[in-house]
């Protein structure tokens, strides 16, 4: 079993120069402190690049090489950085030692390809050949399953990708699960031997074709087996077309997911850009409407000067007409002399027939023709100031002014905030950033076009399958030459095909069943809820809380997304072949101290060598010793030198 | 009455003026920005007079088709014998006046609502 003893770090991140952490033979927890930006994260990914020359940021996206050395180094001029780890596994003592540094004659390297990384194994202080050093490396700690040995407590959260089937992430990790129980081991012999046994069909079909007898059944199995072949070798192009795709998917969504709130702004800004043509468009709407209602805005001025002109002209209009009438009567009683005054109903005293005939005389067909004009004036007037009273509505106009001006305020708002959104935007890459998203959108239907298309060659393997068997019932009931023996190999490489196949189903289903147990007893160790009576798995390992009264909890916290996937790892090292040590960075950020201190109190259970990387508030040293007592097997603090130098020291408080 | 004018015109210097109170976007035409010009000198009790140097820009058929703004402006100006020489000199005034107070950071707004607020 893979065990660390030490880990030699030169120049890595934070790490300057040569620093080492040794690690205690013994079985137990060894805890490494540290405050935030000190380099935990660096010293789990130090162990990762030892492996695999790898080192991963947030998330799961490699990291460039060129920004692992130390920054301070960097600046002096001295770049690249080295990793050695010491182990052991299987009585055997091992030295891996990985360097990343500049390629001959560059002096200022600027991207990974300024750089090479090569590493050499030492086995009982043998160098081993490439070869051999490569092999044995993939036999210790698979890459595939590395996620079960060294992990960021943040990702942990994938894990409940796990609980439903459709998502790449819970497909991966249900494979890498798989893995790290065995699995393949079975599933690549059930491979074997239905390739052998499709050999021997195809050898059974040659030989019924060289007898007269079972020739026709034999050219009919000979021409399935070559259609058989032809799907099958389409079905592995599309399940490797189909795992790439996925692949490329899961990076792109990494991709997208980095640049989320750039592609939020571009979005936005594009939002923006469409709500103001919309409002622009209604702005001009209003201000034509507006422009056409202001052609007699004028009136709307003039309402005190046409209210006093009409005042005065119907005052002028009335003395006139008084006027005139007055002059009607006079006349009228001149004319009809002895006659009664119309008005009184008396007869008039010559005293006013004399007063009357002196103003009939005074008054001349002129001056009454003049008033009349007079009149007709005023009455023209009169009649063009009602035609502008009322002529413009203010109501309406403000209306109309304000909606313009509320549109045109909404349109400075947004462009304001557009300006503002293309400023920060100013120096992204567009394209780029546009580009991600139309490839993610065409992988995305590239996946459902093999899908579809690894449903349908399945369909057809299925239908080729069932034609061979009945032309090779037919063929049983018939003998040929070499027919026997032939047909006693392919009936072996049947039974023993689907002898693996049933076992790969039995074993899958004891492994379940095992692991569910192992993750229940992990899991009543470390939850605080008494309620809770274990965890039920599902066909992807996927692990669900089950309450006292047997029903499923159906939503569960981040912290409970946590100790759950810590049980499914217990559960997991308790039930794989190939075992090792834990290193785990933050595992305790969303639990509260009850969970923390069981899981401290149960974490030797799970493996046998754990190292965590904490920082204080996180794991305080007291409830690390108290719970852990003799199972601490060591303690370092991340100690800040510089912001950009960290010594790793034992811990002496 | 028979001398009075048969077109109406803008004094270069008020030309500039006129011409922007249209591109602010409120008016649809230089000439409903004139009339309301010529609103605002009454409204402002611009006394009569007369308009030196204007550039014939309408023919009072186009501003006044029914010649009910003559009629109106007779109303308020009853002394005068020339009603479209009198519009002539009203627009001029007017548009003097609301580029002054445009330039002062008047408002067309609080003229025309503003005073309009009794209607």
């Amino acid at each position: 079993m893979l065990q660390i003893r030490a880990l030699h770090i030169q120049d890595f991140g934070p790490f300057k120069g040569c620093q080492t952490v040794n690690l205690s033979p013994e079985d137990g927890v060894t805890v490494i402190y540290g405050e935030n930006m000190r380099g935990k994260t660096s010293l789990l990914n130090a162990v990762r690049f030892a492996f695999f020359g790898k080192v991963i940021g947030r998330g799961t996206k490699a990291m460039p090489l060129h920004k692992i050395g130390n920054w301070e180094q960097a600046a002096a001029g001295k770049y690249g950085f080295q990793v050695q780890l010491e182990f052991t596994d299987d009585c055997h003592e091992y030295k891996l030692t990985r360097s990343c540094h500049p390629r001959e004659g560059v002096i200022s390297p600027r991207h990974d390809e300024d750089y090479l990384v090569d590493y050499f194994l030492e086995k009982d202080s043998n160098v081993l050949g490439p070869q051999q050093a490569e092999a044995e490396i993939k036999r210790i700690l698979p890459e595939q399953i590395s996620r079960f040995f060294l992990f960021d407590g943040e990702l942990l959260q994938e894990y409940e990708d796990l609980l439903s089937s459709e998502t790449d992430m819970g497909r991966r990790i249900s494979e890498a699960i798989e893995r790290i129980l065995g699995v393949p081991v079975l599933t690549s012999a059930r491979t074997s031997l239905l390739r052998l046994k499709e050999k021997s069909e195809h050898r059974e079909a040659t030989a019924a074709q060289g007898d007269q007898k079972t020739r026709e059944f034999g050219n009919q199995l000979a021409d399935l087996h070559a259609q058989r072949h032809v799907l099958n070798e389409d079905l592995e192009r599309l399940e490797r077309e189909l795992e790439e795709a996925r692949s490329q998917k899961a990076s792109l969504e990494e991709a997208m997911k980095k640049k989320e709130r750039l592609a939020a702004l571009l979005d936005k800004r594009d939002t923006l850009d469409r709500l103001m043509k919309e409002i622009e468009i209604r702005r001009a709407a209003k201000q034509i409407e507006l422009q056409q209602a202001m052609a007699g805005a004028w009136c709307s001025l003039l309402a005190d000067p046409i209210r006093n002109a009409t005042k005065s002209l119907r005052e002028s209009e009335l003395a006139l007409q008084t006027e005139l009438l007055r002059a009607d009567v006079l006349s009228s009683l001149h004319v009809n002399s002895g006659s009664e005054c119309p008005a009184c109903l008396q007869q008039v005293s010559p005293d006013a027939k004399q007063r009357i005939e002196l103003s009939i005389h005074a008054a001349s067909d002129k001056d009454r023709a003049e008033k009349d004009r007079e009149l007709a004036a005023i009455r023209r007037k009169l009649t063009a100031l009602d035609q502008y009273t009322g002529a413009s509505r203010t109501d309406v106009l403000r209306i109309l002014w304000d909606a313009v001006e509320e549109a045109a305020v909404d349109f400075a708002a947004k462009k304001g905030e557009r300006d503002e959104i293309a400023k920060q935007l100013e120096s992204v890459d567009e394209e780029s950033l546009r580009k991600t998203k139309t490839d993610f959108e065409s992988t995305i239907r590239l996946i459902d076009v093999l899908e579809k298309g690894v449903v349908r060659t399945r369909d057809l393997l299925e239908q080729n399958k069932s034609d061979a068997e009945n032309i090779q019932r037919r063929l049983d009931k018939l003998s040929g030459a070499n027919l026997g023996a032939e047909r006693r190999r392919r009936e072996l490489l049947s039974d023993l095909h689907r002898l693996f196949n049933e076992a790969v189903g039995a074993y899958r289903e004891q492994l379940r069943k095992r692991v569910e147990a192992d993750a229940t007893r992990h899991f009543k160790a470390l939850t605080t809820e008494p309620e809770y009576a274990g965890l039920r798995i599902n066909d992807s390992y996927g692990l669900t809380i089950v309450h006292q009264d047997g029903s499923d909890i159906p939503v569960r916290s981040a912290g409970a997304e946590h100790v759950v996937a810590l049980c499914l790892m217990g559960a997991l090292q308790n039930n794989a072949p190939l075992r090792g040590p834990i290193v785990i960075d933050s595992p305790f950020g969303r639990l509260d101290r009850g969970h923390t201190r069981n899981i401290i109190r149960t974490l030797p259970n799970m493996a046998k060598q754990v190292i965590l990387l904490v920082y204080e508030d996180e794991l305080p040293p007291d409830l690390a010793r108290e719970e852990l007592k003799s199972k601490l097997r060591g303690e370092w603090k991340l100690d800040r030198r510089s912001a950009r130098h960290t010594e790793l020291v034992p811990r002496k408080d | 009455m028979a001398s009075d004018k048969k077109t109406i015109g803008i004094t270069k210097a008020n030309a500039t003026a006129l011409s922007n109170l249209v591109i602010a976007g409120r008016f649809g035409s230089e000439l409903d920005a004139a009339k309301f010009a010529m609103a605002y000198a009454v409204k402002k009790g611009t006394p009569p007079g007369n308009i030196e140097g204007a550039e014939t820009k309408w023919n009072v058929g186009s501003v006044d088709p029914d010649g009910s703004m003559r009629s109106l402006l007779e109303s308020f100006y009853p002394t005068g014998e020339e009603p479209y020489r009198l519009a002539e000199h009203l627009m001029n005034e007017g548009i003097k006046s609301l580029a002054e107070l445009l330039g002062a950071n008047g408002d067309l707004y609080d003229t025309l609502f503003t005073s309009a607020q009794t209607r």
